[in-house]
């Protein structure tokens, strides 16, 4: 799980672990790109602006390049927080993920999805 | 230089020439303008003449005749003031054969700005002219700062609002895992759980509360107490407040002052500048590091330092540290909560006593931060004013008591 909300990974990481995840925490893309050298998980949820605006979105897309396998669910205050006008959505090349959800997601929802995902 | 263009309708030639020769050579100085003001003067014989024109390009000013073959000049007044947002961009001057008070005032109850009596002098042209363009610029410009301010504003609220929500998901969230059990049996969860939501709610209040505080000191609402303050006791009053945490980490603070530094000052104020720099020494130092606070007079007012030994900044991030909401983020700053706003609050009250804070940091070393204070502020705090928009309001013929200033 890559967030800069410390509560945010800490609620989620209490739900998962109850369902019977391992949940890994980083809280910004480059300590993502760390904790990925060191060993794959089976999923990645990830948030948008860290570091950087954009930080997840492209942490995604590298994720998707080097390990195509590898899904990704994306989490994000994006749309409240900038206003844009459209709405970002799974694309292959653009936004290669396989859900993007708006914050604040309830974590059995997250795990829900996780679980569909990963069972599928 | 600006050039305003007019429109003048009138269905005879002679007027129309005669304008427009009086005022095309015009120019006349605006004081608060680099630079002059101009006229490009266009034609129009009738009323339907005009309103096709004005609907193309409107004109900033309209020279309008009162009495038009068909369509009268009041008609084509009252076309142009349904038209939207008409009043600021266009101003409107009568021209009447009648110099009764009567025509006079159902024009300008039908938005005119002015009027002009036939015959006029092309002094009496220029004279009426020059205060609609003055008064027209000055609406502009009022206009262009209120659109200015509001931006800032808007930005202003934007930010906070986003601040407000993050506590708010954050406890909202712990607390929907806690009703629904979503976490399991393990009764330590829930309850390191409930603690975080109370921290997340206690930083909240305290957001809330330098919000106050930065919103008082800006509108100048707060009033200001002043008085002999000694800002060593103070520095001590701040030291003890922020002891128990400081002890927690094993982090010491010390006062480096002599004699007692007495300045003319608002208690309150000093307060708010003594605790917001010693509690971020202690929030923003490593365990057992120290910090050292130094208070000392100079002229009518002192210099205060507080130096730690915690994780510093680089210089960018110092850069923009005493701006609104600036929070920096990055690994070490993860899990330390603040509202952002304490360090802009201590800001604006060091330019309020006439002087400033400045930082010098170091990364993994530390911050020292230096307040200058020269002098209590003068006088009471008043309400900013905007000088333009009082003018304008005083060159409205209409404005209750306009003429006697």
């Amino acid at each position: 799980m890559v967030d800069d909300d410390v509560d945010l990974v800490e609620m989620c990481r209490a739900v998962l672990e109850h369902r019977g995840h391992e949940v890994a925490s980083a809280y910004s893309a480059a300590e993502a790109r760390r904790a990925l050298e060191a060993g794959l998980p089976d999923i990645v949820i990830l948030d948008v602006m860290m570091e950087s605006e954009t930080a997840g979105f492209e942490l995604a897309r590298e994720i998707h390049r080097n390990h195509p396998n590898l899904p990704a669910i994306m989490l994000s205050g994006i749309h409240a927080a900038t206003g844009v006008p459209y709405r970002f959505e799974p694309d292959e090349d653009w936004l290669p993920i396989a859900t993007f959800f708006d914050k604040p997601v309830p974590p059995a929802r997250l795990a829900d999805e996780i679980e569909a995902i990963l069972g599928s | 230089m600006d050039t305003l263009k007019v429109l003048v309708v009138d269905d005879e030639p002679g007027m129309r020439r005669g304008v427009a020769r009086a005022l095309d050579s015009y120019r006349f100085a605006l004081p608060d303008l680099n630079g002059e003001v101009a006229f490009g003067v266009e034609t129009a014989e009738t009323g339907e003449e005009a309103i096709g024109m004005i609907a193309q390009a409107p004109p900033d000013i309209l020279l309008l005749d009162h009495k038009l073959p068909e369509m009268s000049g009041l008609d084509v007044l009252e076309h142009v003031s349904s038209l939207p947002g008409a009043g600021a961009s266009m101003l409107t001057i009568m021209i009447t054969a009648y110099a009764s008070l009567e025509t006079a005032v159902s024009a300008i109850k039908r938005g005119a700005y002015d009027f002009l009596a036939k015959p006029f002098t092309p002094e009496e042209l220029k004279s009426t002219v020059r205060k609609a363009a003055q008064s027209l610029i000055l609406a502009r410009q009022a206009r262009k700062l209120a659109q200015e301010k509001r931006q800032v504003r808007f930005q202003f609220i934007s930010v906070l609002a986003h601040e407000l929500k993050a506590p708010l998901t954050a406890i909202e969230g712990y607390l929907h895992i806690v009703r629904d059990r979503a976490a399991g049996d393990d009764q330590a969860t829930y309850d390191h759980m409930l603690e975080r939501s109370l921290i997340r709610a206690e930083y909240m209040r305290k957001m809330i509360a330098d919000l106050l505080d930065l919103t008082r000191i800006e509108s100048g609402t707060k009033r200001r107490e002043l008085c002999a303050v000694d800002l060593c006791e103070t520095a001590r009053w701040a030291i003890d407040i922020t002891a128990v945490e400081a002890g927690k980490r094993r982090i010491r603070i010390e006062l480096h002052a002599g004699a007692p530094v007495v300045m003319e000052a608002d208690r309150g104020e000093m307060e708010i500048i003594f605790n917001n720099l010693v509690s971020n020494a202690v929030k923003y130092n490593r365990d057992g590091g120290r910090v050292d606070v130094t208070v000392r007079a100079e002229g009518d007012g002192a210099v205060i330092t507080v130096a730690d030994t915690g994780i510093g900044m680089t210089e960018e991030e110092a850069d923009r540290l005493f701006a609104e909401f600036v929070r920096i983020r990055n690994e070490k700053t993860r899990n330390i909560l603040g509202s952002g706003l304490g360090l802009s609050i201590v800001k604006k009250l060091a330019l309020l006593y006439g002087g400033d804070v400045t930082v010098t940091s170091a990364p993994g070393v530390g911050s020292k931060f230096t307040v200058e204070l020269a002098r209590a502020p003068q006088g009471e705090p008043t309400q900013p004013q905007e000088p333009r928009l009082r003018r304008l309001e005083a060159a409205r013929p209409d404005a209750p008591g306009g003429k006697e200033q």
